[in-house]
């Protein structure tokens, strides 16, 4: 008896040490829990993704927008329509005219407030704009597309919201739907779990959670994703611990923010404003019925109740949730049967705000990654004001799909590997960047050949070497080159003997047919003429980042540049001879909205206004009778364009750029592993972009003529001064004034009799 | 590689006797109007005139004067450059070129907003591209003398931030000859 005492005392006293000892552990772990939930809760920081923003719209009395171009903008905003537009981001259509209520705004330089107006179109542009006040508006900004962001590599991305901008329906269907009691529960419902137990039990599997929002909020922001005994415990714990420091309507609107609500490819869509974007492209505030009940549908299983991939699962499941809404009262059955009737509404991923843009974001990351760390951009909340014009980004994806499909279904046996392709297109006055493809599947991140890929950009160089000429004074358009064989001995002691695409040769030719035939001996002797320093001098100076080699070579394009720095060298033949750095970022504003950086247009002087001008019309004529005439069929009637095809030896690299008044586009179409294509610039990249130059509605290249020049009329094959009535295939060039041209027998302009001048201005 | 394959000098004695010794027709000399406008290109300040016309070869017609071609801002532009002048009046300059930047989206043509943008830089301290942003213009205002004037009277000013009084002073007097 003594000996079991003893023993019974043994465990006792042993067992109420250990109790003690677990004791202490205990609160010990629970006063660490204490320290996580409030010192990572208090201040609440969810890493914020930078966002971006696509470059606004601006409306304005002779914007070129009917009334259909115009709502098909707002409906891209995700405006709405209704028959009496009162709230922000709705509109009414009548006719030609359009009412809208635009929504507030922080841009980089002030807060627009939401406001009425009412626009007018008549035919294809706007009449007028007024206020509420029927005050005129002569200029107006509409809030700005968020095209993407740039978030970190584990990919939590998310959209803020404070709680006035979230719909009251939310946190009530929230409730209905996941938590009847968490007005007043204290983090744990013991009866909705053991109401879950006995579910799951009589089922057979987990049908029912019994976890109240606070514990839901505990687990996405504090824990991991597995499911284990202790880790429920930890999760009860945490969740009465946040309700002991914090009110419910906080822990609410951290839910809103926290919670996981869908994959879009290596980003996780997180917090119901980010949702709202991704699913509707619209902000939270504007959400509907049936758009808020979707939402909360898809809180149990974001991707078991995806609505682009499970519509008719998503869809059962709304209109239970619409039902429960009813039955308890938050909105009238009426209401509910209404909304329940509606469809999902959910816009196409990569059509509106959901989507992104990788090989865009990429150049907006990497502008931003010489000014800011990593962890700014992906967590402080930047915003970040780009220049892509999205319509003018799809009609370029677009533009590039189909025509390689087209490539790709002509050819005879089918191909090893699939042709790639980069579009990049600019604004060539202010350099902005508006639009980039960098790769076939635009919507895949991956290599980004716009930025990286350096291709040789064969006969793209013509245009440089043209520029030299005329700028050395000696060259003008109609100045004679002799297109015939020729061997160059080069440094190491070899020859080269440069050939042309025909394997044929010209004789003497004029500069303006070589470049449009875009004839190599007549090149070659046209660079050695100028002088290699010279030519290579002229890339350095429009803005190529390296100087080429002086080698003879270059002249046919052995040089090898990635198609944003072949943007960068045409650019500044778009611009007149002026260099503007590319832009894809206008501004950022931090993550309080105040102003952090801007990147201001600067532009410089780097080639003569009137030597660019001849050159620019001698590509001018390249689209009107060379190597570019292929576009004409698809451009419309009347657009004046210039540009130049490439194709870089053994058809490795298909090239083209070229320019309106209002758009450069450049386009390269090849081989990822540098192998021959068989296509030339021409049949190629010169298609991919006269449909995208048709497709974007842009303006005719009408520079002003420079002052010092004139134009005369020559025959396009011999360059002779020639009468347009008398000569054969004569154009019009122009000249410096003063220049003295041969003439054509027996076509003189200022023959016997009244001069061709005096013709024309009588 | 030159266009002139008689020899211009001898062109210029005996006309007849070259022709008959080309056996081609005499050069085409391109007209001159019949004012001559100084170098719009302005990539460089010294003027570059034209060779003087050799008497021998015959003329054509001098082509008449230019018609004159003010631009003018649209609405859109006008209330762009009134906020923006506003803005730099509170020296806030980003803002300022911001809101100009906004009008040459909609109006990249127009020299009128590119000076605007060169005054806001001539402000802000940016001397450099304040005459960048002139030049600009320049090359844009064709048959435009009072814009062309006023390109050139900020070109002038830029110079003369930096010091460089007399290509300052030859600015000036661009500015000053093309206003007439």
């Amino acid at each position: 008896m003594k000996k079991l005492s003893k023993l019974t005392k043994r465990i006792l006293i042993g067992a109420s040490l250990a109790f003690g000892v677990g004791l202490i552990a205990l609160l010990a772990w629970i006063w660490h829990l204490d320290g996580i939930v409030t010192k990572q809760f208090e201040g609440r920081r969810w890493t914020l993704p930078a966002q971006v923003y696509a470059e606004p719209l601006e409306l304005y009395v002779g914007q070129t927008f009917g009334a259909d171009t115009l709502e098909q903008e707002l409906r891209r905003l995700g405006y709405r329509r209704v028959d009496d537009p009162t709230l922000a981001g709705s509109y009414r259509r009548r006719g030609t005219r359009i009412d809208l209520v635009s929504r507030k705004f922080q841009f980089w330089d002030s807060l627009q407030e939401s406001q009425q107006l009412t626009i007018t179109t008549s035919g294809t542009a706007i009449a007028s704009m007024s206020d509420a006040q029927n005050a005129e508006v002569p200029v107006f900004r509409l809030d700005p597309l968020l095209i993407g962001s740039i978030f970190p590599l584990h990919g939590e991305d998310r959209v803020i919201v404070a709680p006035d901008e979230v719909p009251a329906l939310l946190p009530a269907a929230l409730k209905v739907v996941e938590d009847r009691k968490f007005d007043t529960h204290h983090g744990v419902d013991v009866v909705a779990i053991l109401r879950a137990i006995v579910a799951n039990a009589r089922a057979g599997q987990i049908e029912q959670g019994g976890s109240t929002l606070t514990q839901q909020l505990v687990k996405s922001y504090f824990l991991d994703n597995r499911r284990t005994i202790g880790r429920k415990i930890e999760e009860a714990f945490m969740a009465m611990l946040l309700e002991i420091h914090f009110e419910k309507p906080d822990l609410m609107n951290a839910y809103i923010n926290e919670i996981y609500l869908g994959q879009d490819g290596a980003r996780a869509v997180h917090g119901f404003g980010l949702a709202s974007q991704f699913y509707f492209g619209k902000p939270l505030a504007e959400l509907q019925l049936h758009e808020v009940a979707l939402l909360v549908a898809m809180v149990r299983g974001p991707s078991y109740y995806d609505p682009r991939r499970h519509a008719d699962r998503a869809r059962a499941r709304r209109d239970r949730i619409l039902k429960l809404m009813a039955e308890y009262g938050i909105v009238e059955a009426r209401a509910a049967t209404v909304a329940a009737a509606k469809p999902l509404g959910t816009v196409m991923s990569g059509s509106s705000s959901g989507s992104y843009y990788p090989a865009f974001l990429d150049l907006v990351r990497r502008t931003l990654q010489r000014d800011y760390r990593e962890e700014d951009l992906t967590e402080a909340g930047l915003k970040i004001f780009s220049t892509l014009n999205p319509p003018v980004q799809n009609q370029a994806e677009k533009a590039l799909a189909q025509e390689l499909d087209r490539l790709e279904k002509a050819r005879k046996k089918p191909a090893p590997q699939k042709l790639e392709g980069v579009v990049v297109v600019t604004a060539p006055q202010n350099g902005e960047v508006i639009a980039m493809v960098g790769g076939r599947q635009a919507g895949f991140a991956g290599f980004n050949r716009a930025l990286d890929s350096r291709r040789s950009i064969g006969s793209l160089v013509k245009p440089v070497v043209y520029l030299a000429a005329v700028q050395s004074g000696k060259f003008n358009a109609a100045s004679i080159v002799e297109d015939a064989p020729m061997e160059v001995k080069l440094a190491n002691g070899q020859l080269w003997k440069p050939k042309n695409y025909t394997e044929d040769f010209a004789g003497p030719v004029p500069l303006v047919r070589a470049l449009s035939q875009s004839l190599n001996l007549a090149t070659v002797n046209l660079g050695l003429a100028v002088g290699l320093p010279e030519v290579t001098k002229e890339f350095k100076a429009l803005g190529l980042k390296e100087e080429p080699p002086q080698l003879p070579s270059v002249l046919l394009g052995a040089v090898d540049v990635a198609p944003i720095d072949v943007a960068q060298l045409y650019n500044a033949f778009a611009n007149g001879g002026f260099n503007t750095p590319l832009r894809a970022v206008r501004s950022v504003l931090d993550g309080d909205g105040k102003p952090l950086k801007s990147f201001a247009l600067e532009v410089t002087p780097v080639a003569e206004s009137a030597a660019v001008y001849q050159v620019n019309q001698m590509m001018v004529q390249v689209m009107e009778r060379g190597t570019g005439r292929g576009a004409r069929a698809l451009l419309p009637s009347g657009l004046v364009v210039a540009g130049k095809s490439g194709t870089s030896s053994d058809y490795r690299d298909s090239w083209f750029a070229g320019f309106s008044g209002t758009h450069l586009g450049v386009v390269w179409i090849g081989y990822d592993n540098n192998t021959p294509t068989g296509l030339t610039g021409s049949s190629g990249s010169l298609q991919v972009w006269a449909r995208l130059m048709s497709a974007i509605g842009t303006t005719s290249w009408n520079a002003a003529q420079p002052e010092t020049l004139q134009p005369v009329t020559v025959e396009f094959q011999t360059g002779l001064v020639a009468r347009p009535d008398c000569g054969q295939e004569v154009l019009t060039i122009v000249v410096p004034q003063g220049t003295e041209l041969p003439q054509k027998p027996g076509c003189e302009l200022n023959g016997p009799g009244r001069s061709w001048w005096d013709r024309l201005i009588h | 590689m030159s266009v002139k394959r008689c020899s211009s000098a001898a062109a210029l004695l005996a006309v007849l006797l070259v022709l008959g010794a080309c056996a081609v027709p005499q050069p085409y000399r391109v007209p001159s109007p019949a004012t001559t406008p100084t170098s719009p290109s302005g990539s460089s300040p010294t003027t570059t005139t034209p060779a003087p016309t050799p008497e021998a070869i015959p003329e054509p017609t001098p082509l008449p004067a230019p018609v004159v071609k003010e631009p003018t801002l649209s609405s859109a532009s006008r209330a762009l450059v009134a906020q923006a002048q506003s803005q730099a009046a509170a020296k806030n300059f980003p803002v300022a070129a911001a809101s100009i930047e906004r009008a040459l989206r909609i109006e990249p043509d127009n020299p009128l907003l590119w000076i605007e943008l060169g005054k806001v830089r001539q402000e802000e301290g940016n001397y450099v591209q304040a005459e960048n942003m002139a030049r600009k213009a320049l090359s844009m205002s064709i048959n435009a003398p009072r814009t062309q004037s006023t390109a050139w009277k900020l070109i002038a000013d830029s110079y003369r931030a930096r010091g460089k009084n007399v290509e300052a002073q030859d600015a000036q007097r661009r500015s000053e000859g093309v206003s007439r």
